[in-house]
Formats: structure tokens, C-alpha cells, sequence
């Protein structure tokens, strides 16, 4: 019913990020909410997250794209940016959001976010500081945890 | 463009004098004689006179229309400057604040930076010339005359531009600072562009985010704090007190923006009203007044009654308040239902002393604020009141007082000066409440000085406030009567001697109580306002003052009525518990 409703631009955006998926990224519509996208985004190449395969939800709200979209990561992450229930601290996704942005350049951000986390502003506070205080240390355990929850896709 | 050219007409419109003026305008026609009264105390209100009182003050009192006007004053001063537009010149005032003075430094220390910072672009860029574009938000293609660019040149349909606008407005003042929508550009969106795109409503709110921008991001001006009120304070720092009266009579401080406080420190009064607000004053009083049932731990006040508790269901448990066990034990053998004494005996060997000490000091320490935060409410409770009865005076009784006694209303100033005070010095004594709770206890020379300084004065502004309330009904009641004249010279000599109370008593505190030791502190400058005495006065007085300071040990300070016993203080004629005369 809503779908009936999609606006021109998210069915646009639809379209070629089906066509043309950013490298390492895929990102569907599901089928009973064309506003409700399941992503994946492949661990960047030397990262901790190497390897891994990440899951995401993402979800356009009725005021997209004045308003961000709501993205979280659903697969376990060790990253001192996003938090135990997933959400992301990343200034597009809230104060720093355009309309001119899209949902393919808030995932190239996400990837990003994964190639260098910034434990300067965390939302993890744990992570952060395992970061800062022994950054081989804190790599370790985020490859580790990348094996155990991000390696089965 | 059409509002830059709005802004022109209106400056051209009205010239600075009438900016003076419609401020003062606006002030009288609101609120009042008691604003006036402020800052005309003579008879003479030729405007010489007026403008020379009001360049005395370190404030101004702002208007809307003030502030708009200030607002644009400055806008045109830095586009002149500056050779830029009027909407670029407010961009960058605002962004530094609206200091003028900023502005110009900065633009002509490095004006690149300053463009790259603030968003304004050196040579703007039109649309691209061609037939069809592309918006970067809804994705749609329209002709180029349908689409918008801010000075860069990055095209958006005005639909979406609307809609960008409309969200940022609605996000709060954020929308001051809006930039342009593609996230690699920082070309700022002036407020001819908004203005010419946003819905009515919106544009409004703008306007207003604009207006008290200038107010709120501006150093040197606050709005007052009193509920309602619009008027805003320009104040010049440095020199004087930060007491600040506003155009609806509202006193405050600009420092804190708590209510007027002088002669107490912004700190003893942020502690105070801390303090009032706090729950622990709660605790204390639980801590000190109750015990927890043993059983479900519910605090107990014992009001009543005798030492057998029965806890309130659901617990219901039985015990004893003294020693706290179960009431099942208590009978013949502890003594009697009566006296527990395991309790006595326990207390001999000291088990109870830490719990018992402690209530007892929660209890001592809250019976002394209780002291001072009673005395400090109800001072401010008896200004309420008598600014209230100031305000019936000055419309329903003054007219009616002199249709009575058949004397011309100008005559009868000396009503309106006593509760001037009267409002003024419950103000002070209110504070001196806080100050008082925060003197140290073992400054005894202090306290004891102080105590006396606030006995006086307070002794002062209750015969004041009594004749004033009390002494005036014959005459509003009556017919015309030859006592009027002897009341006029003791209600005006009892504002006279209360105002010099209170000078000591502020000039006192103001200087921490150095005049303990009988030296006179430094002097004074331009506090007197709102006490309003000349200094050479106060100068007699405050050495009247500070001999009689050196007599307050010593009994001769007090007379004790002969009805009651009361010890009144010296000063007094009438004894302050009964009413008798000496």
C-alpha cells in the first residue's frame, strides 16, 4: 500500500543500487516495505574486519530524505562506533544528513567507518578505551569477534 | 533581493533618534510609575535631564522594535564596511556572535578564510546554462528556470529546496547557519533566499530564531528573565553592580540572571536556591525525624503516643520505637510496656551514640537552615504582597486617598517612595537570610555585627512596612483630617531612616563585614540607585553606623519592654513583640 506511494527518488535509488551495487556493498528492498533494506557490506581489505560479512538493516522514514535513513548493523561487531545493539555513530546520520546524500553514500560511509574507526568519538565506551589504551590488543579481539559472529553469510 | 531592499526602507524610515526614544516610549506606556520612578525621581522629567540619567546607567532596556532596529544598524555598518550585501553581512555577524568589531578584525586579518569558514563565495556561480537539470534531492529533470542555487550553483528544484528549508527551520536555529544541500559544498544560504522560498509560517519562525539570535549570541545582551516579558538588556560591563531593572519592573541580576540578589554574591545565591531545590533537605528531615521500620524499612514519623509501634499494612509489624526490637519481647521483663530498658541500658553502653548522634546533628543542622530559609521565604512572600499593595496604591488608592484628604496627587509621592523601599528592602533582608546561612559560625565578630546590622535594619522595615499598611487605612476610610500632615512626616521619616538601615546593612556586606573592627571600607560607586541616597548622606550615616556597631555587645543596645521583655533594639520605639510603646 505504502509502496503504491514511493516517492520517484527512492524508487531511483532502488533501481541503481540494484543495477550498479557499489563495490562490497549490496542493498535490497525487502518485499513488503520498499522502504526497508537488508545490506551487506564486506569487511574492508585490511581491516580487522577482513573477511567478515556484515548485515544490516536499513530504513527509509516517511520524511526521507529530509530526514537520514535509520541504519543498524545486525550482525555482532567490535568496533568503538557502534554500540552492542548496533547503531552507529556517524555524523551523516544525524546532524551532519543532507538531502543530497543517499543511501549508497551512507553505506560507502559505513565501509568507511570500518576501514577507520575513530575511538576519539565513541559510542562504545569499553571498545573505545580498549582501542586507545592497546590498539593491537583491541585489533585482535575485533578480528576475533569478525571470525566467530561475521564469517558464515 | 526583495528583502534587502525591505531592510533599506526600513532603516531609511527611522532615524537613531527615534530608536532612543521608542524604547523609552515603549516603557512608559507599559508598565507603570514604579519603572519610572526608577529613573525620575525629581519632579523635573524634561528630556535633558532623562538622557542624562540614562547614560549614567550601564543598561539599556530593549524592545522588539530596539532590537530589530540595533540588528539592522549593524547589518548596515558591516555591509558598508565591508562592500558586501546586507545578506551576507548578516551572515557573517552572526556567525561571529553580532560583534561588530570581530567581524571586521577577522575579514581584514585573512578575508579568504573568512569567506571559507562563514560560506561566502568570492565570485558566485549561476545555474549551468543549459536547457534541463537534474535535482540532486527528488532526482527529477525540470527546466532550469524552475530550479534554485545558493551561490554556488548547485541546482535543486524549489520543491525540494522548500522542503530542505522547512526542515531545517523546523530543527530550531539551526537554520541560521543553513548551507547548501550538496554535502561537498559549504556555500551558506542566505536569508533572502529562505525568506523568498519558506511557507509564511516558517518565515515567522526564521524571523524570530533571527531576532533572538541577536540577543542570545551577543555578549553583552540577555533577555530579562521574568515570565512574559520581551524586553531584552543591553548592559556594558565592568564598573557597578549587576542589579538591572527592567521595562516591566522586573529586578534581576545580568551576571546570573536570578532575581535581583544584592548585596549576596552571585555564588552564595546559586548555593542557596541549590540548596531550596535539593532533595537532601528532604533526606535531612527524614534522617532526623524518622526510623526506619525494622521490617520493611519504611521511615516512621512518630508524631504521637506511645512507644508501640504498629507499622502500616501491608508489614504491620509490632515494635518498640526506643530499642527497636520486636514488641513481642517488650512486657515485665524489659522494664514494663513503658519504659524500654534495653534501650536505657544500651545507651549507657553507647550502642545507640553514632545513630543518635547523627540524627541529632542532621536535626541541629536542619533546624538551623530551617531558621534561615523560613525567615528568607517569608521576606519574599511579604515583597510579593507589597508589591502587589504598591500596585493598588498607585491605581485605586492614591486617587482616592487624595479626593479624602483633599491633597493633590502629587502630593502624595511619599505613599509610593515608602513602598518602594518596603519592596526594595524586603529584597535585601531576603537575601541577607542567604547570607547570614553562609557566614561561618565561628566568625563571632562577623555574625554578631551582621546580626545586628540586619536586626536594625529589619526592625527599621517592619515599623515602616506597618505604618505604611496599617496607619494609611484611617486615612483612606475617613474625612479629611489635620493628623495627615504629622503622618506624611513620620511615613516619609521612616523611609528615610529604614533606606539608611539598609544602606548600612548592604554596604556592610559588600565589603565581607571589614568593618568589624570599626574602619570604614572603600567606597561605593554608583550602587546607590536602587536605595537611592545621595552619598553624602550615606556617609553620615554609615559612621553612625559603625559607632553603634561597637555597642551592640554590650546591653545598652536593647531596651526591654516592660509588657513583655522582649529586648528590642535601641533604635526602636515601640516594642516589636507587642506593639507597646517604651
Amino acid at each position: 500500500m505504502a509502496n503504491s506511494n514511493l516517492p520517484r527518488r527512492i524508487i531511483k535509488e532502488t533501481q541503481r543500487l540494484l543495477s550498479e551495487p557499489a563495490p562490497g556493498i549490496s542493498a535490497s528492498p525487502s518485499e513488503d516495505n520498499m522502504r526497508y533494506f537488508n545490506v551487506m557490506i564486506l569487511g574492508p581489505t585490511q581491516s580487522p574486519y577482513e573477511g567478515g560479512v556484515f548485515k544490516l538493516e536499513l530504513f527509509l522514514p516517511e520524511e526521507y530524505p529530509m530526514a537520514a535513513p535509520k541504519v543498524r548493523f545486525l550482525t555482532k561487531i567490535y568496533h568503538p562506533n557502534i554500540d552492542k545493539l548496533g547503531r552507529i555513530c556517524l555524523d551523516i546520520l544525524k546532524d551532519k544528513w543532507s538531502p543530497a546524500l543517499q543511501i549508497r553514500t551512507v553505506l560507502l560511509s559505513i565501509q568507511a567507518l570500518l576501514s577507520a574507526p575513530n575511538p576519539d568519538d565513541p559510542l562504545s565506551e569499553n571498545i573505545a578505551k580498549h582501542w586507545k589504551s592497546n590498539e593491537a590488543e583491541a585489533v585482535e579481539t575485533a578480528k576475533e569477534w569478525t571470525r566467530l559472529y561475521a564469517s558464515g553469510a | 533581493m526583495d528583502s534587502e531592499d525591505d531592510m533599506h526602507d526600513a532603516n531609511d524610515a527611522e532615524s537613531l533618534d527615534d530608536d532612543f526614544y521608542s524604547g523609552e516610549t515603549a516603557m512608559d506606556s507599559d508598565d507603570g510609575d514604579a519603572a519610572d520612578y526608577e529613573f525620575i525621581d525629581n519632579d523635573s522629567d524634561d528630556s535633558d535631564d532623562l538622557l542624562s540619567r540614562r547614560s549614567q546607567q550601564n543598561y539599556t532596556i530593549l524592545n522588539e522594535s530596539d532590537i530589530h532596529l540595533r540588528q539592522e544598524d549593524d547589518i548596515m555598518k558591516i555591509a558598508s564596511i565591508l562592500s558586501i550585501s546586507n545578506v551576507a553581512a548578516a551572515i557573517l555577524l552572526r556567525h561571529y556572535n553580532w560583534s561588530v568589531s570581530k567581524v571586521n578584525d577577522e575579514w581584514f586579518a585573512d578575508e579568504e578564510k573568512v569567506r571559507r569558514v562563514v560560506g561566502l563565495l568570492e565570485d558566485p556561480r549561476a545555474l549551468p546554462n543549459v536547457k534541463e537539470l537534474t535535482c540532486g534531492i527528488c532526482f527529477e529533470v525540470y527546466s532550469s528556470d524552475s530550479m534554485r542555487s545558493a551561490a554556488c550553483g548547485h541546482p535543486f528544484c524549489v520543491t525540494c529546496w522548500q522542503g530542505y528549508i522547512s526542515t531545517s527551520i523546523n530543527d530550531g536555529p539551526g537554520c541560521l547557519m543553513l548551507r547548501c544541500p550538496d554535502p561537498s559544498c559549504s556555500a551558506a544560504v542566505g536569508q533572502d533566499m529562505i525568506v523568498s522560498m519558506a511557507s509564511h509560517e516558517d518565515t515567522e519562525k526564521y524571523q524570530r530564531y533571527f531576532l533572538r539570535s541577536f540577543v542570545e549570541d551577543n555578549r553583552k545582551t540577555k533577555w530579562c528573565p521574568a515570565p512574559g516579558c520581551d524586553y531584552a538588556v543591553d548592559f556594558i560591563v565592568g564598573g557597578g553592580t549587576f542589579d538591572v531593572t527592567c521595562g516591566c519592573s522586573y529586578s534581576f541580576c545580568w551576571n546570573c540572571t536570578e532575581e535581583a540578589h544584592r548585596p549576596v554574591d552571585c555564588d552564595t545565591v546559586s548555593k542557596w536556591i541549590m540548596k531550596n531545590s535539593a532533595e537532601s533537605e528532604n533526606m535531612n528531615w527524614i534522617l532526623a525525624n524518622s526510623k526506619p521500620c525494622p521490617k520493611c524499612k519504611r521511615p516512621i514519623e512518630k508524631n504521637q503516643g506511645c512507644m508501640h509501634i504498629t507499622c502500616t499494612p501491608p508489614c504491620k509489624f509490632e515494635f518498640c520505637w526506643l530499642c527497636l526490637g520486636a514488641w513481642s519481647d517488650h512486657g515485665e521483663r524489659t522494664g514494663g510496656f513503658y519504659a524500654c530498658n534495653r534501650y536505657e541500658a544500651a545507651k549507657q553502653e553507647g550502642v545507640y551514640d553514632d545513630t543518635e548522634k547523627r540524627r541529632e546533628m542532621a536535626k541541629n543542622s536542619l533546624e538551623r537552615y530551617t531558621h534561615y530559609y523560613e525567615r528568607w521565604a517569608t521576606n519574599q512572600s511579604s515583597r510579593q504582597k507589597a508589591l502587589a499593595d504598591l500596585q493598588q496604591m498607585q491605581s485605586i488608592h492614591l486617587e482616592k486617598l487624595s479626593d479624602r484628604q483633599g491633597q493633590p496627587e502629587s502630593q502624595l509621592k511619599f505613599i509610593t517612595e515608602a513602598w518602594l523601599q518596603i519592596v526594595e528592602c524586603r529584597r535585601v533582608l531576603k537575601w541577607t537570610y542567604a547570607y547570614g546561612y553562609y557566614l561561618p559560625e565561628r566568625e563571632h565578630g562577623k555574625r554578631q555585627f551582621f546580626e545586628y546590622l540586619q536586626g536594625e535594619a529589619e526592625s527599621g522595615l517592619e515599623r515602616l512596612h506597618q505604618c505604611a499598611e496599617k496607619e494609611l487605612q484611617t486615612y483612606l476610610t475617613g474625612g479629611p483630617s489635620k493628623d495627615f500632615n504629622e503622618f506624611r512626616m513620620k511615613l516619609a521619616g521612616l523611609t528615610s531612616v529604614t533606606r539608611n538601615y539598609f544602606e548600612n546593612l548592604v554596604r556592610a556586606l559588600e565589603n565581607g563585614l571589614s568593618d568589624v573592627d570599626g574602619h570604614g571600607g572603600s567606597s561605593r560607586t554608583g550602587g546607590t540607585r536602587s536605595l537611592g541616597a545621595g552619598s553624602s548622606k550615606s556617609r553620615g550615616s554609615r559612621s553612625k553606623g559603625a559607632a553603634r556597631s561597637s555597642r551592640a555587645t554590650d546591653d545598652s543596645a536593647h531596651w526591654s519592654c516592660e509588657y513583655c521583655t522582649f529586648a528590642n533594639a535601641k533604635s526602636a520605639t515601640v516594642c516589636q513583640m507587642c506593639q507597646q510603646r517604651r
